[in-house]
């Protein structure tokens, strides 16, 4: 298994096509599909009795009121489908006013247990307790329940009537879902993944936290290690254009940005720093003539590569197999990683050390 | 052979693997840590080893203690694995990190009740929590669904009455008394809480002249239940100079209730089996310890009785003796009763209070002393704000997985490792073409993959680690390709220096990949822990284990060819 230098001559020119990749994926990146982990949503997931059509059970959901996403597999399980349905702008307001009630009870449970005692504050609790009516009035409209109904004589009761009808919202939600399914398809098994505004505002800023501690993390040791800044920046440079590379093919392919592309994108930075540094060790720290130098790291560099995206394959084939999304967007978002990474390494990173070796040399 | 028996490192790691063993065996909770521990100890001996057979045999033996784990305590699958249900508890709020451990700690003592000790309970971010069981039948589920969902209903009890119950008591007014507060009702701990015009009336007319009274707390007192205790049980934690009969006395009063909500005690012992006490109806629960014979448990089902039982330190009361000399019941967790403040004389005066507080002294001093006293306040804020679970939840909707799905997935995995193995091997084998390297290469996957499934599986392999063990295998053998490379230059560097050369570039390589998932493991992103689990293990376990190891019997093939040339 020999293959030619492909640093001797004008090696700067390999930067080409890295740069080029890195452009288109630069404009595809917007067009990354956030999956229902950072968008909210629910996501179900059904194993079919038998054959089904996406189009029509699309229909025949529309026609209940449900506007959903619909994908229908075969999978070595039989048939299985997806069906995604948007965050619910009923829940994210219903979410807001719930934590604006609970900001205000504290205040208005006060007043109404000291005016019991003392009259002199009862305008002021009135005027607070009008507040939180007004609040749990639009909640109410929300479930679609009225305050006549109910005789609510403190702020006792106003607050459990108010999680009623957070609950009857948050299950009506539910069973618009639900209902429609129940009546249009026939499954052996179902799975809800419910992810609330609030879960994925949470699981958005974790990630973007891991995100910048790793980054952070990662930066730092390389400084550390190499104390010299070209062949920092270059192999920093590597990772970065990888990670690009990565984040334009999942816009190219649909590829969502879940939980598991976004541990798999972390892992990549791992991995191509592993070469870029493996390629940056064999330069800067053995004798010899930098071009062959950079074609036998390249050698083991890509051995190593085709290894990853050997096994990287085949937990593509069992996604592809199974449809188990967790596989499909770990194995995705890494075997096009993989692939960035030999253009990010032995086109834009080696290129730098080069020029950097070959000048300092000189 | 004879002289590595001889050699004292190789006894110590024998010694080491001999306890190991034995404490997987004894503490199988923990085999996942032990095994790690052993990675590292094992590790440490092949990294600072010279000798090539203590490299080889630190594998060998973490390989062997591997398979004994998964030989005596299996691995543990998440319910995509084995089928189950999935329900998430969803919070009302988000929590801090204490709080979350909190409410984890409470939801799964409430679930283990149902005898669902297999249930897993875990943090998914700060507004929710995930209970797995590895079940999918319809009742149980039900059941789990009805027990998380359910507020608890506090009760007051003075003197057989219900003076106080939560739904009138301002949930957001129950708050620590101020340190102001506590010197000035020389106290240690306390918590203040409010009451409604409702509450109140009823707190005055129940607790007139009831001063010094205890005031039973109950957190879902059972309505309908008969209490089984055995004279052990009751011995328990009872004062020395405590008769019985004053014990029983003392049960008695506080587990009486109006409106025919008495819980009647008996004495197992002085049960006599044919002729047993009648149940009300067929719903009322027999109140036993589990260390009850079964000929008792199995007599009160047949007499019309539902029996549920509690734990030894759930179903033994222990008492207070007040200043007054009278011995009263403080606590008794199977029927819900967690404390008996005394009534202030202040209360009893038959007019209607609005403002309450419980307050209590705890003995000690220092960092103790406080630690106790926020335990204190804790418990009387969870236990008046009923619902026991510090915020209010909503269940989401949960995931069933059939059983024969996740089989399915499981199989199709090991296929997808296997294959992935082999598929490794083919290339290894037409890059080298050397079989002499290739072998080693393959037989260390395989010994690397042995231990890493050993310890995910000592914890709970899901989908998600699954999948980073599969990335492991060929990540893994990356480092295995830098040795195999650099022994292999034909260059004037020695054996030696050139496995340093690759240990460098393999080092670096393992701080990176360990650097950059390291911030997941503590994201709390359970969803993809276990990829950054099996990531970081695997370049752990190669960096210290394996590749030691993989140097060695490498260098003696080539030293073998180089001899034979």
């Amino acid at each position: 298994m020999d293959f030619p230098n492909i640093f001797k001559g004008n090696y700067k020119l390999l930067a080409i096509p890295p740069l080029v990749l890195i452009l288109i994926s630069i404009y595809f990146i917007p067009q990354i599909k956030m999956g229902v982990d950072f968008q909210g949503g629910t996501l179900v997931t059904l194993n079919l009795k038998g054959a089904a059509d996406a189009e029509k059970l699309k229909s025949d959901l529309a026609g209940e009121g449900l506007v959903a996403g619909v994908r229908v597999y075969q999978t070595t399980t039989g048939y299985k489908a997806e069906i995604e349905v948007p965050q619910s702008q009923k829940l994210v307001e219903a979410d807001s006013l719930k934590s604006e009630f609970n900001n205000m009870l504290p205040d208005v449970s006060l007043l109404e247990v000291v005016s019991m005692q003392n009259s002199s504050q009862m305008n002021e609790y009135l005027a607070k307790r009008a507040d939180l009516e007004a609040v749990s009035n639009k909640m109410f409209a929300l479930a679609g329940v009225s305050r006549k109904d109910f005789n609510i004589t403190g702020v006792i009761e106003e607050q459990k009537l108010f999680s009623n009808a957070y609950l009857k919202i948050y299950s009506d939600y539910q069973s618009s879902i639900s209902k429609p399914i129940e009546k249009h398809i026939s499954y052996s098994s179902i799975s809800v993944q419910t992810v609330s505004p609030l879960l994925s505002s949470q699981f958005i800023s974790k990630a973007i936290n891991v995100v910048i501690f790793s980054a952070v993390l990662s930066t730092v040791f390389v400084f550390l290690f190499f104390r010299t800044l070209v062949p920092s920046l270059a192999v920093l440079t590597g990772a970065v254009s990888d990670v690009l590379i990565a984040m334009g093919a999942m816009g190219i392919f649909g590829i969502p940005f879940t939980l598991p592309s976004f541990a798999a994108l972390l892992m990549l930075i791992g991995f191509s720093l592993d070469t870029d540094i493996l390629l940056a060790m064999r330069l800067l720290r053995r004798k010899g003539d930098p071009r062959e130098l950079a074609h036998g790291a390249m050698k083991t560099g890509l051995t190593m590569s085709v290894t990853a995206m050997v096994a990287f394959g085949a937990l593509f084939l069992l996604a592809v197999l199974t449809r188990i999304p967790t596989y499909y967007e770990i194995s995705a978002v890494a075997l096009a990683g993989l692939v960035g990474d030999m253009f990010a390494t032995w086109g834009i990173n080696a290129v730098m050390l080069l020029w950097h070796v070959e000048r300092v040399r000189a | 052979m004879i002289d590595l028996l001889k050699d004292s490192r190789f006894l110590v790691m024998t010694v080491f693997f001999l306890i190991v063993v034995a404490g997987i065996y004894f503490y199988a909770t923990f085999s996942g840590l032990l095994l790690i521990l052993s990675l590292l100890i094992f590790g440490s001996f092949c990294l600072f080893s010279k000798d090539k057979r203590i490299k080889l045999a630190g594998l060998g033996f973490l390989v062997l203690l591997a398979l004994a784990n998964v030989g005596l305590n299996g691995l543990k699958y998440g319910i995509d694995f084995q089928g189950g249900t999935r329900i998430p508890v969803v919070l009302e709020k988000p929590v801090s990190a204490d709080a979350m451990s909190e409410l984890i700690d409470i939801v799964k003592k409430r679930v283990s009740v149902l005898g669902l000790t297999e249930a897993k309970v875990r943090a998914v971010g700060d507004t929710q929590i995930n209970v797995e069981v590895p079940s999918s039948d319809e009742q149980t589920i039900k059941f789990i669904e009805d027990t998380l969902s359910h507020q608890g209903v506090y009760w007051g009890v003075v003197d057989g009455r219900v003076a106080i119950s939560g739904e009138d008591i301002y949930s957001t007014s129950i708050t620590p008394l101020s340190s102001q507060q506590l010197s000035q009702s020389n106290a240690d701990w306390g918590v203040t809480f409010s009451v409604n015009r409702h509450g109140a009336e009823q707190f005055a007319a129940v607790g007139k002249n009831k001063a010094d009274y205890p005031v039973y707390m109950y957190l879902d007192r059972p309505t309908n239940a008969v209490l089984f205790l055995s004279k052990a049980d009751i011995r328990a934690s009872l004062p020395e100079d405590s008769s019985e009969k004053e014990a029983l006395r003392s049960l008695a009063d506080a587990l009486e209730l109006d409106s025919n909500r008495n819980i009647l005690v008996f004495i197992t012992e002085d049960l006599n089996l044919s002729s047993l006490p009648k149940p009300k109806d067929n719903a009322t629960r027999a109140i036993i310890s589990n260390e009850t014979a079964d000929s008792v448990k199995s007599a009160l089902r047949n007499s019309g009785y539902v029996v549920t039982e509690y734990s030894k330190s759930e179903i033994s009361p222990s008492f207070n003796r007040t200043r007054s000399e009278v011995l009263t019941v403080a606590k008794l967790e199977a029927v819900g009763l967690l404390s008996s403040p005394l009534l202030s004389p202040g209360l009893a005066t038959g007019v209607p209070n609005y403002g309450f507080s419980v307050t209590g002294s705890v003995p000690g001093t220092g960092a103790q002393k406080t630690a106790e006293a926020t335990a204190n306040v804790k418990k009387i804020e969870s236990i008046l704000k009923g619902g026991s679970l510090p915020v209010q939840i909503s269940l989401g909707s949960r995931t069933t997985l059939p059983a024969s799905f996740g089989q399915e997935f499981l199989r199709l995995s090991l296929i997808g490792v296997a294959a992935s193995i082999v598929a490794i091997s083919l290339l290894i084998g037409l890059r080298y073409r050397n079989l002499r390297a290739t072998i080693p290469i393959v037989l260390i996957s395989i010994s690397e993959l042995i231990i890493l499934i050993s310890i995910l599986g000592s914890f709970t392999i899901d989908l998600a680690a699954m999948a980073g063990i599969i990335a492991a295998i060929g990540v893994g053998v990356d480092a295995q390709i830098v040795i195999t490379d650099e022994l292999l230059k034909r260059t004037d560097e020695n054996t030696e220096e050139k496995v340093e050369h690759a240990f460098d570039i393999i080092k670096t390589n393992v701080i990176v990949a360990t650097l950059s998932m390291i911030p997941l493991l503590f994201s709390g992103l359970v969803e993809i822990i276990g990829f950054a689990i099996s990531t970081i293990l695997g370049s752990l376990l190669g960096y210290m284990l394996s590749r030691p190891a993989y140097a060695s019997i490498v260098e003696m093939v080539i030293k073998s060819r180089d001899d034979t040339q």
